[in-house]
């Protein structure tokens, strides 16, 4: 059985090779709203745990990529938390976390470029950095939920943080 | 418990001794169970000096009986302990003689003299170690007949008593599936060959007969066995080994304890360090087993920790205080291994069920469909809850993909006679070699097929490079 892919196969619009997925967030961005209580972001956090263990991924739709950047961001979002005491300084981390200065597919910092085609416009390139931007403000947003079930960061989830999905990572070695 | 005794020439029961690379099993046909299952390990006092080390543990007085086996050997302090077998081979035989000493004085202690002895070997053993086996066995030990059975073979027969087939009917005839034997070893006559068989299946079915629901049974299988070094899977046609169809696995226990390990070092803290491997293999051994799907064992996991995380408590060894360890993911990530080792190790990717049916896929195409159906499980690696369970769910997978694609190629023209595929687990998986070694040494033909001392004084230690169930050059 190999690693667990996402359902969202149809999605209705592409920027690049990734797909524009429906968000269900209150951030400001190009993703359409979704109304059902399962969007790619919960997905991503469901499949989080088993996925993080793979080291080959098989991408079957555009989905998938957008699977595999909230994967790698939550795998940040973990980082940080570690450093955590409470849910307050998370959730303000959080918040720097997803406004920091972050690479997009064909920039040189971006870890996965291989899979990743390059937006091809000035436009194009603006919407992906907005969807990104919202997916890590989402993310983030649901992040503290999980992990700060009780005051104390769950070790359930940061015993992860150490791992590589596909062996790369959205930060620099080192950091 | 036992089931029916065959004594032999010498009114004794005959020695089963099964040595694995990490525990002995030994113990008296006729037994259900070993008499003891010790550590293969021998402690033995060593010098730093230089030269032979086999004239030098000769010694002068009493110093060559001066050495422990088994757990006495593991706690022994100033002696050095050494593993005599690696991946299931002999690889000191001088250790390995002095250990077989006090497996039979001190811990069976029996007269060897007057015990037939059966024991095992792995697949493709060479000829040579068989001899050197015989050599220990007839000269130093003087035994009156000796067999040497592969571990394969045995594993298989001590799956049949878990058969339990729809119809129990027990008319007497034993039902004879797959007959691919000629195939696979191209010597020998094989109606001679079919008689022989069935004479030894006539034994084992003669055992077996107040046993309800143990009807049909075959010498045909597939074998899957995973100790602590390497797991092996070996088709088995007929009682044949097809050799050069064997395919290991570098993924075994220990790869389990240590992921176990990482997962535990990664999360808890104050489990001593040096007792991080032993506290990883309490874990592995009391609490895993395997999930079918992970992403919703974990979901389960999330919802309701009371109920699925556990407490493990150890003890410092130093500074004797107790210290606690929750054991949560990994009681399921651990077997989980098997099935997707790219988690444990980045250069071998293949999942067992993908091995075994490659393994089965390279045989003769007429003994496939036996090879899928009797799939046997053998050694402590596979004792993990529903272990069998997923790997037949998975190999079916393959398996139904295969007839289904080339359904399709035939445009529907040709329908393929679904495959059936079974994985057989049963309550003696940790000992199974042991325990059909018992099974083959309780009965009365075991003795027909014994190598006995007369023929070896005779002949000498080539009689063991051939195996008188099988062969037909007398």
């Amino acid at each position: 059985m190999p690693a667990y892919h996402s359902q969202f196969t149809n999605p209705p619009k592409l920027i690049g090779n990734i797909a524009l997925v429906p968000l269900r967030t209150s951030y400001k961005g190009p993703a359409p709203k979704d109304s059902s209580d399962s969007d790619i972001i919960d997905e991503a956090i469901y499949y989080f745990k088993a996925n993080i263990f793979f080291r080959n991924y098989e991408i079957k739709s555009e989905a998938d990529r957008t699977l595999i950047y909230i994967t790698m961001y939550v795998t940040e979002c973990l980082k940080k938390m570690q450093r955590c005491n409470s849910k307050n300084d998370a959730q303000k981390e959080m918040y720097t976390l997803a406004l920091k200065n972050f690479p997009i597919p064909g920039e040189s910092g971006f870890p996965l470029n291989a899979m990743f085609a390059k937006p091809k416009s000035r436009a194009e390139e603006d919407t992906m950095r907005n969807y990104f931007l919202q997916i890590r403000q989402e993310t983030g947003l649901r992040m503290c939920e999980k992990v700060f079930d009780t005051d104390k960061p769950s070790k359930w989830w940061l015993c992860f943080a150490k791992r590589k999905f596909m062996d790369k990572s959205l930060s620099a070695p080192g950091q | 418990m036992s089931f029916g005794k065959s004594f032999g020439p010498t009114g004794t029961p005959a020695v089963i001794i099964d040595c694995g690379t990490g525990y002995t099993k030994m113990g008296y046909a006729g037994n259900t169970e070993p008499q003891f299952i010790v550590p293969s390990a021998i402690a033995v006092k060593e010098s730093a000096s230089v030269g032979d080390k086999a004239i030098q543990r000769l010694g002068k007085g009493v110093e060559d009986l001066d050495f422990f086996i088994g757990d006495e050997a593991l706690s022994a302090t100033s002696y050095s302990v050494k593993w005599p077998v690696r991946h299931g081979i002999i690889e000191d035989w001088d250790l390995m003689e002095r250990y077989m000493e006090q497996v039979i004085f001190k811990y069976l202690r029996a007269e060897p003299e007057d015990h037939y002895f059966l024991l095992t070997e792995p697949p493709l053993n060479t000829p040579e170690n068989r001899e050197y086996t015989a050599e220990i066995m007839f000269e130093s030990f003087n035994v009156p007949g000796l067999y040497i059975a592969v571990q394969a073979v045995l594993a298989l027969a001590a799956s049949w008593t878990s058969r339990q087939v729809g119809e129990r009917t027990l008319t007497g005839t034993v039902i004879d599936s797959g007959d691919g034997v000629t195939h696979v070893i191209p010597v020998g006559r094989p109606r001679k060959l079919r008689t022989l068989t069935r004479t030894l299946k006539w034994g084992f079915y003669q055992c077996f007969k107040g046993r309800p629901g143990v009807v049909e049974k075959t010498l045909t299988g597939t074998m899957v066995g995973s100790g602590d070094g390497v797991t092996h899977v070996i088709p088995v046609a007929e009682g044949y080994v097809i050799g050069s169809c064997i395919k290991h696995i570098p993924i075994a226990g220990r790869d389990i304890t240590y992921f176990i390990q990482q997962l535990l070092r990664e999360r808890e803290v104050g489990i001593p360090p040096e007792q991080s491997l032993e506290t990883a293999k309490a874990i592995k051994e009391r609490f895993s087993y395997v999930c079918p799907d992970i992403a919703k064992e974990f979901a389960k996991y999330d919802a309701d920790p009371s109920k699925w995380m556990k407490k493990f408590e150890g003890m410092n060894s130093i500074t004797r205080q107790k210290f606690a360890v929750d054991v949560g993911y990994e009681r399921f990530l651990g077997p989980e291994i098997f099935f997707h080792p790219e988690f444990s190790n980045p250069d071998f990717i293949t999942p067992i069920s993908e091995v075994v049916d490659t393994v089965i896929q390279n045989c003769p195409i007429d003994v496939r469909r036996g090879l899928y159906k009797n799939v046997v499980l053998s050694g402590g690696s596979t004792m993990f809850k529903d272990f069998g369970r997923k790997m037949q769910r998975d190999v079916k997978r393959v398996v139904d993909a295969r007839l289904k694609i080339s359904e399709e190629l035939s445009q529907g023209r040709i329908k393929p006679k679904p495959i059936d595929v079974q994985v057989i687990t049963h309550h003696m998986q940790r000992y199974a070699v042991w325990f059909g070694g018992s099974m083959l040494a309780s009965t009365p033909e075991f003795y027909k097929v014994c190598h006995t001392k007369a023929d070896y004084d005779e002949y000498g230690p080539s009689i063991c490079r051939h195996n008188p169930v099988f062969g037909t050059m007398q």
